[in-house]
């Protein structure tokens, strides 16, 4: 084959090659399969203590030194929308008694400080470090009486935690607005659940003790520490690092990118082989 | 050109020696009276024109289909009972599940192979019927079903039917959150059916959902036994009505409504098409090995009160699904009965309405047109602008239908409101089909306009002298150019294979001449 | 060039010499395409023994399907191209004999029908019509086995649960749910006490703020400290609604996205659900176990004929 008979393969042919790629990028893009967790809070130096085996999930709060610091970043950058004294305005909720977790999860997935005003706030690349994040919090829960706050941050053991039961829980509860992958996906009303593959182990468990946004609230009556700590290790693990053997996980979103792929590449595929087997009219 | 005689077989001399082709047609003819129809079966003609060959991918994905699913039948267990996983995957070692997903995953994780070969009964199934569906498409934009073959169209439409159900069924037994899902569908859809609904969900289910645990093992027995083998002899009934019919062809040179021009079946059809089958089980086997599909270990076992969200149904049951979410809340209330159209419209009548369609679409066009002639030559889509148009928004219609099964998936990935995505498809159901149909009518009236639309052209070479002349001359066509120059001729059953043929006779030059044959 | 074409047994069957340009193979460069055949034929070999070389080491699915796709791909690949380009390119033509049958075949058919029929139905149309109404009967109790046994009668069970007066609200591990456990803003899937796991009494729990409760006429006491319990068989279709949207305070179902107004008494808002989620009056006995006060108000899931 020469010149123009391979010629007239060449366009289609490319079509072929360039939509498929486009699916496979868009299918992979829309959940990364394979991402890891965000970075690992470190706790901070002074309140460092082994965890005992026993403590599926312990809450801490930063140590009182943090809260002056703390004072000033929130004036800086959460007064303007959330007051001076974090009581709200008409533009940012009352965050007083709302507890560590809740901002330490907003303010360490990046959500906080908003950047555009939106339905919902999404994730980016966090303005603070770890520590100054632990400095806004400590700030925040010094703000409510210590039994009016919510739930401190919480460090979770991963290590003991029964992956089956997490399996078990998370499609449960979970999977109904996360998918059962992990990969997200819209809600009504323009809100959407977020993908997980990025969450890190305390922020998954923040958010299921604090309930952001559309998310509902598990608390311990609801959820026991073991429990939490379970799903935690089932997000972390399968979901954020899926066993995907049979080949591209395509995106984790089932049917739909399958489909695409069947279609456009097996029986698109197929129908150029003919072409080629057979004549033009 | 002259042509010569040859002796029978292979040529060569076979005076003493005997000859083991010779021996077993002798023999077989002496049974079954095979030699002269045989003879026929080899010279059978098959068009050359590739838009044939897709039916060929339906049915060699269905050879892939058996003989995949052969292998799977070994491995799976339709049983409802319980069991605690303790295989080779971990985050599902120590839940209860069923036996029939216990052993799916096993299948995929603990047998050798097991896991490419399920995977490629999966994409099989979604290849088989894009197939048929692309397949389709060819038989109505050429008219290919018109008289004498309104019969075979019939058993296409059934076969797709039954595929598509087939299909179901079988992605439905690994018994996973995903499918099992689509099963608990399945229940309402025959629920609101009016009078007998309840009963038939009941009946089929073995009680109330999730049933008495027989509705596994009556898939499985329906989707390896009952509906494999209606399908085979529908294949088979359609490929006998293709060879007592003959196929049809576009018109070009050489072909009349009387004949068919072609390749032969013997050696040259067989060759391509066997290798086309090797082609589709590569590409099946490639896609089953690259390409994870239904990872049912993924989404855990089936449990009524368990859901993930972006659940769809596989790819050819999305029209029905897409349906399902833009279909308003309509639901009739009164003396003492519910009808549910908000389901029963879109599950049942709906199918059902189209597959009636595509059951009577023959005869309806026979009537519209009054054309009830035999045809043996195809149309060119651009040639019944009316037929290709509607079929063109027909198509426009399930396809948009088709996309609405993903509205959450589209609001998720471009970030629009789901709302929104859905008002977008209940309006662009109805309007898409019309613009594609009105666009479609319009281009194929232009093209029909166009001398040599399409067709391929042969380069011309331009060269200009010294004096400034210029000088044009046509290149040689070119193998695949097509079409052929070459008037078609009949098969030869007697070929001369020697280096030199020997022209015994006086040579015309006006066509194959018969000449006594030796021996 | 004429076209000389007969397939019929009293004429000599056609004969051509290896010069016929019928005869010629397709590829302008036969040694050439043979070549490239070989080639691929060969590729194919390779790919097949890969894959038994895979399988036998304890296999690999990309590496499986990779060798024996290739392989196979490159097979018939090369089978194709040498039906293609070396073998005859003809066009090779045959006849299409008309298969309808004379007018008088067909006249007879037609006639042996009717008039044999005729010897035996005439004048003996009442056992004609017993045949026929034997055939009919036959046919409706055959209907019979082949549906009935399958499965039971529906009867009334469609139209109830389980759940009865003061059963207890138990988690899936079993364990009854008390007033304190459920922070606002919380959900949970509850089943009646000794029925987990049951497909139509799944329940979704949830709690709400109790001032932002619109209280339905006739629900005053159904929600208990803000508790809330909806059926979880979604109206529509059956799917369970396990989308608790906290914040706008709706239930969404997964499956063709309804949406479902939690505050309102389960109020239908969007999508294709026509009746609102039943809902699962509540009380909060002395010791602050949550109880069901009787069943749903209405037969949950969705709709069916014999539902008024």
């Amino acid at each position: 084959m020469r010149g123009k008979l391979r010629g007239r393969y060449v366009l289609p042919g490319l079509m072929v090659v360039g939509v498929s790629l486009t699916g496979l990028l868009t299918a992979g893009a829309s959940a990364g399969t394979t991402s890891g967790p965000g970075p690992s809070p470190a706790t901070p130096a002074s309140s460092t203590q082994a965890l005992r085996p026993a403590d599926p999930v312990t809450y801490r709060l930063p140590p009182s030194s943090y809260v002056a610091p703390g004072q000033n970043l929130f004036e800086a950058n959460c007064s303007s929308c959330h007051g001076t004294d974090a009581l709200g305005t008409e533009r940012a909720p009352n965050l007083v008694g709302l507890g560590g977790a809740t901002v330490d999860f907003w303010v360490s997935t990046g959500r906080m400080p908003l950047a555009i005003s939106s339905l919902q706030a999404v994730r980016k690349p966090p303005r603070f470090d770890r520590t100054q994040t632990l400095q806004i919090v400590a700030f925040v829960a010094s703000l409510a009486p210590a039994g009016q706050n919510g739930p401190a941050v919480p460090a979770v053991d991963t290590a003991h935690a029964d992956l089956a039961n997490g399996n078990s829980l998370f499609v449960l509860n979970c999977a109904g607005c996360h998918t059962v992958t992990g990969a997200g996906d819209a809600l009504a009303d323009g809100y959407f659940a977020p993908s997980l593959h990025r969450a890190s182990a305390t922020q998954v468990a923040e958010a299921i003790r604090t309930g952001p946004g559309n998310m509902p609230r598990f608390g311990p009556g609801a959820m026991s520490d073991r429990q939490v700590s379970q799903i935690v290790a089932f997000v972390t693990g399968p979901i954020q690092h899926p066993d995907n053997r049979g080949g591209l996980g395509l995106g984790g979103i089932g049917p739909v990118a399958e489909g695409f792929i069947g279609l456009l590449i097996g029986v698109g595929g197929l129908m150029l082989i003919a072409f080629w087997i057979g004549d033009r009219a | 050109m002259s042509v010569t005689s040859g002796v029978a077989g292979n040529g060569k001399k076979t005076a003493k020696r005997v000859d083991p082709v010779d021996a077993g047609v002798r023999w077989l003819d002496d049974r079954l009276g095979l030699a002269k129809g045989g003879r026929v079966f080899l010279d059978k003609i098959f068009p050359d024109h590739w838009s044939f060959l897709l039916g060929e991918i339906a049915l060699y994905s269905f050879v892939i289909l058996i003989a995949t699913g052969v292998f799977l039948s070994l491995y799976y267990n339709p049983s409802a009972a319980e069991v605690v996983y303790h295989g080779a995957y971990v985050p599902l070692r120590g839940v209860k599940m069923s036996v029939a997903y216990a052993s799916s995953v096993d299948l995929s994780f603990a047998v050798r192979s097991g896991l490419v070969i399920r995977q490629m009964h999966h994409w099989a199934a979604d290849v088989f019927i894009g197939s048929i569906a692309v397949h389709m498409c060819r038989i109505f934009f050429t008219g290919a079903y018109r008289k004498p073959r309104e019969l075979n169209w019939i058993i296409g439409v059934t076969l797709l039917t039954l595929a598509i159900v087939n299909g179901f069924l079988g992605y439905s037994l690994p018994d996973d959150l995903v499918s099992g899902t689509g099963i608990r569908l399945a229940f309402s859809f025959m629920l609101s059916i009016p009078l007998v609904g309840s009963y038939l969900g009941f009946f089929v289910f073995g009680g109330n959902y999730p049933g008495n645990g027989d509705i596994l093992p009556r898939f499985f027995i329906m989707h390896v036994l009952l509906l494999p083998l209606i399908i085979l002899g529908l294949i088979t009934v359609h490929l006998g009505l293709l060879v007592r019919q003959k196929h049809t062809q576009f018109p070009g040179h050489g072909r009349t409504e009387h004949n068919v021009v072609g390749s032969p079946m013997y050696p040259t059809f067989i060759a391509k098409t066997t290798g086309f089958l090797f082609m589709v089980s590569g590409a099946l086997w490639a896609l089953g090995g690259l390409a994870q599909v239904n990872p049912i270990w993924q989404f855990g076992p089936y449990e009524p009160y368990k859901i993930s969200y972006a659940v769809q149904p596989d790819w050819y049951m999305g029209w029905l699904d897409g349906a399902l979410r833009i279909m308003p809340s309509w639901e009739f209330v009164g003396f003492g009965h519910t009808i549910p159209f908000e389901v029963f419209l879109p599950t049942i009548l709906f199918p059902g309405i189209t597959f009636t369609l595509f059951y009577v679409w023959p005869f309806i066009e026979a009537k519209l047109t009054g054309d009830r002639a035999e045809h043996n030559l195809l149309d060119r889509p651009r040639d019944k602008p009316r037929r290709t148009a509607f079929g063109a928004g027909a198509l426009a219609f399930y396809f948009t239908l088709f996309c609405a099964s993903s509205t959450d998936v589209l609001a998720n990935f471009f970030q629009i409101s789901l709302n929104s995505v859905l008002w977008f498809f209940r309006f662009s159901v109805v309007i898409i089909p019309i613009v594609v149909a009105l666009v479609t009518y319009q281009m194929c009236l232009e093209l029909s306009g166009v001398a040599g639309a399409g067709k391929r052209k042969r380069a011309n070479v331009v060269t200009r002298s010294a004096e400034g002349e210029y000088d044009i001359t046509k290149t040689e066509q070119r193998p695949g150019d097509g079409p052929s120059e070459l008037a078609p001729t009949p098969v030869p059953t007697f070929i001369e294979l020697g280096e030199e043929p020997e022209p015994v006779g006086a040579a015309d030059g006006s066509g194959i001449r018969r000449i006594a044959r030796r021996i | 060039m004429s076209v000389e074409q007969t397939t019929s047994s009293n004429e000599p069957a056609p004969v051509a010499a290896f010069d016929d340009p019928h005869l010629q193979p397709y590829a302008k460069n036969p040694r050439r395409a043979e070549l490239v055949i070989g080639l691929c034929l060969f590729a194919g070999l390779l790919g097949f023994a890969a894959y038994g070389a895979t399988y036998w080491v304890g296999g690999q699915t990309q590496l499986e399907g990779v060798f024996f796709g290739v392989g196979l791909f490159g097979f018939g690949f090369g089978l194709s191209a040498w039906g293609k380009y070396l073998l005859p390119q003809g066009p090779f033509s045959e006849e299409r004999h008309t298969f309808a049958s004379s007018e008088a075949e067909v006249e007879a058919m037609s006639s042996a029908v009717t008039q044999r029929g005729t010897m035996m139905f005439r004048r003996r149309g009442f056992l004609g019509g017993l045949l026929g109404a034997g055939a009919a009967v036959m046919g409706v109790v055959l209907a019979f086995p082949l549906l009935r046994s399958l499965g039971p009668q529906p009867g009334k069970s469609l139209d109830t649960t389980d759940w009865k007066s003061g059963m207890r609200l138990v988690d899936v591990n079993g364990r009854p749910l008390h007033a304190s456990d459920l922070e606002v803003g919380g959900s949970l899937t509850v089943f009646p006490e000794g029925f987990v796991g049951s497909a139509v009494d799944q329940t979704m729990l949830l709690r709400a703020a109790s001032a932002d409760i619109v209280t339905r006429p006739g629900r005053e006491t159904w929600g208990p400290q803000g508790y809330l319990a909806y059926s979880k068989l979604c109206t529509h279709a059956g799917c369970p609604v396990g989308l608790y949207q906290e914040l706008t305070q709706q239930l969404l179902c997964p499956c063709h996205q309804s949406l479902f107004d939690v505050l309102q008494g389960g109020q239908q808002v969007f999508g294709p659900a026509p009746r609102p989620l039943p809902q699962l009056p509540l009380e909060i006995d002395s010791q602050g176990w949550i109880r069901a006060q009787r069943g749903f108000s209405e037969p949950v899931g969705p709709g069916f004929w014999e539902r008024s």
